[in-house]
């Protein structure tokens, strides 16, 4: 029933039964392959993520959820040795064309890590650091994102008192939520987050909870979470991958209620992983 | 968290299968009364009923509990849903066989004439029906679920023919109508009972398929 | 059956696991060490405390009848030789038999080595006969020949003559030195600067003629103008020169009128111009309030000014001025190189074989002999690059060289290269040291690599790279071996800047504190003489070394309070 199940990645055939945002899709992933040196790690990846639309990634420890993330703001090119095929578009333009620009790309997609990195310097200076590495230096606009950003993540009755103080005196929900703060800084089309709550405390996690609930809509925003009550919590979409897979992409309620696959279904009940 | 979760699932499916067996009874002596008329069974019958109220209360607990506890999703909830929903019709199975045997209490008391209705048939089909239910819920077969859907017509059919001779008798016999009246609703009874079997095997058959199929119409399923 | 059971409450866990033994070798180890470090420190500090304070003058009367007079420095115990001992009278052979073969004298600073040729004097305790401490005594410091013990016997101040026996005599005296003082400070100042300032322009005049006669040759036409300009300009300057050596003359002269005659313990006479005295006192007559006085202007001597007397007197402002300016400009070249250069090797550099190579070089360049360091400055920077400098700028001050030879700035550059794998390596440490969270953070907002580096990376590290630097500067700040090749020299004609452009040379010579003990401890011609001067020095050194890392430190921890709400 559980522990290593040998699977074939040719007969791994996609379920799919996702909802259609009404603005389309945003970001198609196109038979997405990966390697770590030699080591393949995703398999054949296709994904349509919805416009404004939450769409969780679930599936057990090792299953490449976080990295298919971080290949959508091409994170992963820091790491040495790796290897990519297929295509990821973002807007319908390839993200790994030799014209893009990288560090643009990345400006229009936000994330927030699983431990909250709040650099050390004061809380008004993280918001507006992605501004700043663009080159603004206009103090109203500066101010206003502040104020903005901050709303936005709802932290800005916490801290209006003290935006020069240093953002590391802050607890972990509000580094977390800060963080959020500066992602959307710079307001990019799509949040990525990988396992944001994991390092939080319940309260913490309710207020992020609340905080993804409110940014529905406005922006696209995809999360990585091994929380499965928190994906059915949060999301439209659920993809549940397997070993490299994506096994079942559809319906969150149906995913929780009656998932299509034997596999998804041993998965979310607890049988394994 | 998982290892408790499903020994907890085990004991309600066995704490309900046990409750299905004692309602089986139930319903088997309660057709015995119908058919011989024994007034000792009858009050058997009603005076063990509490056993069956306790037994529902006790299962219905134990789902609350490990729906709030354990959050249970998919097969593992629609399971539970569906124990609570025939925990339920088999508590209301049971008050059937306790209305019947009180029916043939009263019978017992009133003057009787010379009718008399074969409810063999029916009360068999009945009897049928909640068996191939719990059948299809012990074995998780669609199949026989599906057939107890379609026996429900014939059940209706008997209950029409009943009702169509009944008028008749009652109009010919006006000295003994209570023992008609009363002997006419047990076909009530009977037919109710028949109806919480198909929730039963409608319940079964969203376990299974993830559909839920009531109040669709399905090929053999004629509402009336 | 009876069974041992054991109660669990009152067990104890053996001393072993407890690491007792091994507890005390490690308390104990530190113990020693910082024993060390405090016995030392002890005794560089009270050598280097008592040295300037002034002590009584002895007259002590032999038993030959011999009369000397000193300062009694050291006590100590020794082994007479056999042909010594054959010449002493019989009690005093029996004494030391007695005394296991030891006998006691004492060292005495008698100055005066112009007429004694030597000053130290070996007492046996056993030679002495009496021992005074006359009042008329006076401990006298001088320009030339070290110090003068004895007697005043008459003073000439301008055509008046003075005798120590008459009222306030000290406090004319004082006066008229004061003035004499003065006297020679101007003579000083106008010879050094003023006279130097003219020399200084005409050799700058006779230079850039020399360099149009080797553009353009001896018959061109701008060599002729030239010329006709040079020689105008000398007429002018020399014209300065003869005024200003008159006025200095003047004062000389003027100058010879004030006097004194000094005898001797024996009696011996010794004339003396006011202005060749430094300092003077009467030594067994001073109170505390004086003998303070003394103390501290001689403190404040040694600290602000020049040597004599081959180093063994006077002042190491030469020495103290050229250690932190070579500290400094090595600091300046070492910080950019080092940290650059580990922030390729770290963040920028592909991780591979080569790399993993370089890095082992540099940590083995910390290894190298220090001395070795100073080979490579001489031959590479100043022979091969200064000599190449020379050729190219300076070609008309040949075959004197300029940079081809050690200076300033070679020593603090080979400084700088001794350093550096201290820097680089503690650069690289700092810098792994930032998590990784903060750099993918700084990535995800769309911050470019160097941006990354420039504004969350670099600050984050800084008070690594101080670290590192301060280390640096503190071993570099202590390396005397390779200087003596590079640009140390005994004594230094002027300093680093002065008022001429471009006001910093960087090639010339300098003196350095840590050479300058070597020198005072083991060249000099007076080894005892040196001694007090050793310990000062090497307390002066450690002071300035200790008050360099305190203010880094400080530096560093105002950086880290003000990092963690600072603005980029």
């Amino acid at each position: 029933m559980s522990g290593a199940v040998d699977i074939s990645h040719e007969t791994i055939q996609t379920v799919y039964h996702h909802q259609q945002g009404p603005e389309g899709s945003i970001i198609n992933i196109d038979n997405f392959n990966l390697w770590y040196g030699d080591k393949q790690a995703l398999f054949n990846n296709r994904l349509d993520i919805q416009k404004g639309l939450v769409t969780a990634l679930i599936g057990p420890s090792g299953c490449g959820k976080s990295t298919l993330l971080r290949s959508l703001n091409r994170m992963n090119d820091l790491i040495e040795g790796l290897r990519t095929a297929g295509g990821i578009s973002l807007d319908n333009q390839d993200i790994f064309d030799r014209n893009v620009d990288v560090i643009s790309l990345r400006k229009r997609m936000g994330m927030v890590f699983q431990k909250p990195n709040p650099f050390p310097m004061s809380i008004a200076d993280n918001v507006t650091y992605p501004l700043k590495v663009d080159g603004v230096r206009d103090r109203t606009v500066l101010s206003e994102t502040v104020e903005r950003t901050l709303k936005g993540a709802a932290l800005w009755d916490e801290v209006k008192d003290r935006l020069k103080e240093s953002a590391l005196g802050l607890s972990g929900g509000q580094q977390q939520r800060l963080c959020i703060a500066r992602a959307i800084a710079a307001e990019p089309d799509v949040l990525l987050m990988d396992e944001p709550c994991s390092a939080l405390d319940p309260m913490a996690t309710i207020k992020i909870e609340d905080l993804i609930a409110e940014l529905r809509g406005k922006y696209t925003i995809v999360i990585v979470t091994h929380n499965m009550q928190q994906a059915a919590r949060v999301s439209d979409n659920t993809a549940f991958m397997y070993l490299g897979s994506i096994v079942e992409y559809g319906l969150t309620e149906t995913i929780f209620t009656k998932p299509r696959s034997q596999k998804t279904q041993d998965y979310v009940t607890g049988r394994f992983g | 968290m998982t290892k408790h979760f499903h020994s907890e699932l085990e004991t309600v499916k066995k704490k309900i299968l046990s409750l299905s067996a004692i309602v089986e009874e139930r319903v088997d002596m309660a057709v015995k009364t119908i058919l011989d008329m024994d007034g000792k069974l009858a009050a058997q019958i009603r005076d063990t009923d509490f056993e069956i109220d306790q037994k529902e209360v006790e299962i219905e607990e134990d789902c609350l509990k490990i729906i709030a506890l354990h959050q249970p999703v998919a097969v593992d909830l629609r399971f539970l849903i569906a124990v609570i929903k025939i925990n339920n019709d088999l508590e209301r199975i049971g008050d059937q066989a306790v209305n019947i045997a009180e029916r043939v209490a009263v019978i017992d008391r009133q003057n009787r004439c010379n009718f008399a209705f074969d409810y063999t048939e029916m009360a068999e089909t009945a009897q049928t029906m909640l068996t191939l239910s719990l059948d299809a819920l012990i074995h998780l077969d669609a199949t026989r679920a599906y057939d107890v859907l379609a026996m429900d017509d014939d059940v209706d059919c008997f209950q029409d023919e009943a009702y169509d001779a009944f008028k008749i008798a009652m109009q010919e016999n006006c000295d003994c109508l209570g023992f008609l009246l009363n002997f006419f609703l047990i076909s009530r009874h009977l037919e109710r009972l028949a109806d919480h079997a198909t929730n039963i095997a409608e319940e079964v058959i969203h376990l299974i398929d993830g559909e839920i199929i009531r109040h669709q119409p399905h090929p053999s399923n004629k509402k009336k | 059956m009876k069974t041992k059971t054991k109660d669990k409450r009152f067990a104890t866990s053996n001393p072993a696991a407890r690491g007792e033994p091994a507890l005390w070798t490690m308390g104990g180890t530190l113990v020693l060490g910082i024993f060390m470090i405090v016995a030392f420190l002890i005794l560089v500090v009270w050598n280097g405390i008592i040295a300037f304070y002034p002590q009584k003058i002895q007259k002590v009367v032999l038993m030959d009848g011999r009369i000397m007079a000193g300062e009694p420095h050291r006590h100590e115990s020794y082994k007479p030789q056999p042909d010594h001992l054959a010449a002493l009278p019989a009690d005093v052979r029996q004494q030391i038999r007695e005394n296991k073969g030891f006998a006691r004298r004492t060292l005495y600073k008698t100055g005066n080595f112009d007429l004694y040729n030597e000053d130290y004097k070996w007492v046996d305790d056993f030679d002495v006969k009496q021992v005074t401490e006359p009042d008329g005594l006076f401990y006298i410091e001088r320009i030339e020949w070290g110090p003068f013990i004895g007697f005043i016997q008459s003073a000439d101040f301008g055509g008046v003559t003075l005798l120590p026996g008459e009222a306030d005599f000290l406090d004319k005296l004082h006066r008229e030195h004061a003035q004499a003082v003065e006297r020679r400070n101007e003579i000083a100042r106008l010879e050094r600067k003023e006279i130097g300032d003219i020399n200084y322009r005409l050799e700058e005049g006779r230079l850039a003629l020399k360099q149009i006669e080797m553009a353009s040759g001896q018959q061109s036409v701008r060599y002729q103008a030239g010329l006709k300009k040079f020689e105008a300009e000398t007429g002018a300057l020399k014209e300065t020169y003869r005024q200003l050596e008159t006025r200095a003359d003047a004062l000389k002269t003027e100058d010879q009128r004030f006097n004194l005659v000094l005898t001797d313990i024996e009696g011996r006479p010794k004339p003396i111009r006011m202005s060749e005295i430094v300092r003077i006192y009467a030594a067994n007559r001073l109170s505390l309030a004086g003998k303070l006085g003394v103390y501290f202007s001689r403190w404040g001597e040694f600290i602000t000014a020049e040597p004599r007397e081959a180093n063994t007197e006077g002042g190491v402002m030469p020495a103290i001025f050229g250690t932190l300016l070579m500290t400094l400009l090595m600091v300046i070249a070492v910080a950019p190189f080092g940290v650059m250069a580990a922030l390729y090797l770290r963040e920028y550099a592909r991780q591979g074989h080569l790399v993993s190579i370089v890095r082992i070089c540099v940590n083995n360049l910390a290894g190298v002999p220090s001395i070795v360091y100073g080979v490579f400055g001489l031959g590479f920077f100043a022979y091969t690059l200064g000599g190449s400098i020379d050729a190219l700028f300076f070609a008309e001050k040949l075959p004197s060289p300029t940079f081809g030879t050690g200076g300033l700035l070679w020593a603090s550059l080979t400084l700088a290269l001794l350093t550096v794998p201290v820097v680089i390596v503690a650069t690289e440490e700092a810098l792994a040291a930032v998590p990784k969270s903060m750099r993918e953070g700084s990535l995800a907002c769309g911050a470019s690599k160097w941006q990354t580096i420039k504004n969350i990376v670099l600050p984050k590290a800084l008070p690594g790279i101080m670290t590192g630097l301060i280390l640096a500067m503190a071993r570099g700040a202590g390396e005397v071996a390779p200087l003596m090749l590079v640009g140390v020299v005994k004594l230094a004609p002027e300093l680093p800047l002065d008022g001429h452009f471009p006001f910093l040379h960087l090639e010339r010579s300098f003196m350095h504190l840590g050479f300058h003990i070597f020198d005072v401890g083991f060249q000099s011609r007076n080894a005892e003489a040196g001694k007090p001067m050793v310990f000062v020095t090497t307390l002066l050194l450690i002071f300035m070394v200790a008050t360099m890392n305190a203010l880094a430190i400080y530096i560093r921890n105002r950086l880290n309070r003000k990092f963690a709400s600072s603005h980029f």
